[in-house]
């Protein structure tokens, strides 16, 4: 369990660390393009770091985490690519 | 039938989800399903927002700094939560408890939070309907989006406290499945604020 603990605070370092740069990354001037990427990577990589360690998908069996991951990083991006291209296309988003 | 011929007819639910006790998959499929509500809302966000042309870069409307800081909260209160897993993996009652309370302490530091983020947008014009200088798009999925995700910090506070009451009477000694299966529900509750925080705060 001491093993556990120090995982975990571990794994708090990452997010605390994280969350102050996705939060420095928005008063940087950089192509919008590139902040939207790293914010999103940034945001994806803590999501997954609390389903790893503090949800325990990383000790779970393979099938449960197939199970959980596949329907949430297949689909939802799939459909968000879809359909917000197909809205800035017809409706003239996205600065047009 | 021998022991070992029945369980290979019929294997059970641990032979297929290793540690996993039938309640925490339980949680884990209600946990998936929900996640897809929330990623209806996102993408009804996405769409929304790709689709004007007048959509403001957030953090012009929204107070970034302290929305970090109940960032902050959360994911400390989900240290909490993972210490009171851990207690209870040893069976310390006392420990859990303190954990356990300190989790619900962020959770309704959380939400007082929130009551006073949108006071403040409320003041300055934003409202579920109405956006001062913006689309009114930008504010009805500001509000629903984090509405939401604060009934679901709620329904996790009154459940980790229903949890604590019921493992202060001893319940739940030599069970910490039942703390694990909280803490999923927890653990959960701020994975979806990490990417609000980014899609509806931060991008």
């Amino acid at each position: 369990m001491a093993s556990h603990r120090k995982q975990y605070m571990k794994v708090f370092v990452v997010l605390f660390v994280l969350t102050v740069l996705e939060v420095g990354v928005t008063y940087v001037d950089v192509p919008r393009t590139a902040m939207v990427l790293a914010l999103v990577g940034m945001a994806l990589t803590k999501a997954v770091f609390v389903a790893m360690y503090y949800m325990h998908l990383a000790s779970e069996r393979r099938v449960l985490r197939l199970v959980v991951g596949i329907p949430l990083l297949v689909f939802p991006p799939l459909y968000a690519v879809v359909l917000m291209t197909e809205a800035a296309w017809r409706l003239g988003g996205l600065g047009q | 039938m021998s022991d070992a011929a029945a369980h290979a007819a019929h294997p059970s639910a641990v032979d297929h989800f290793g540690s996993a006790t039938t309640g925490k998959i339980g949680m884990w499929i209600f946990l998936l399903s929900d996640a897809m509500s929330f990623v209806g809302l996102l993408l009804g966000y996405g769409i929304l927002r790709s689709g004007s042309s007048d959509w403001p870069i957030p953090s012009t409307k929204l107070g970034i700094p302290f929305t970090a800081l109940l960032t902050f909260l959360l994911i400390c209160s989900s240290v909490t939560m993972v210490m009171a897993v851990a207690a209870a993996m040893e069976n310390n009652r006392k420990s859990t408890c303190l954990w356990l309370g300190a989790t619900i302490l962020g959770g309704l530091l959380f939400l007082c939070g929130q009551y006073y983020e949108y006071s403040g947008l409320v003041h300055e014009g934003i409202t579920l309907s109405q956006c001062a200088g913006c689309p009114p798009q930008f504010a009805s999925t500001f509000f629903i989006i984090t509405g939401f995700h604060g009934a679901h910090v709620t329904t996790g506070v009154i459940y980790l406290t229903v949890i604590l009451l019921q493992t202060l009477s001893g319940k739940y000694d030599g069970k910490p499945d039942r703390i694990e299966i909280v803490g999923l529900f927890w653990h959960f509750v701020d994975l979806i604020w990490i990417l609000v925080f980014t899609f509806v705060y931060l991008v």
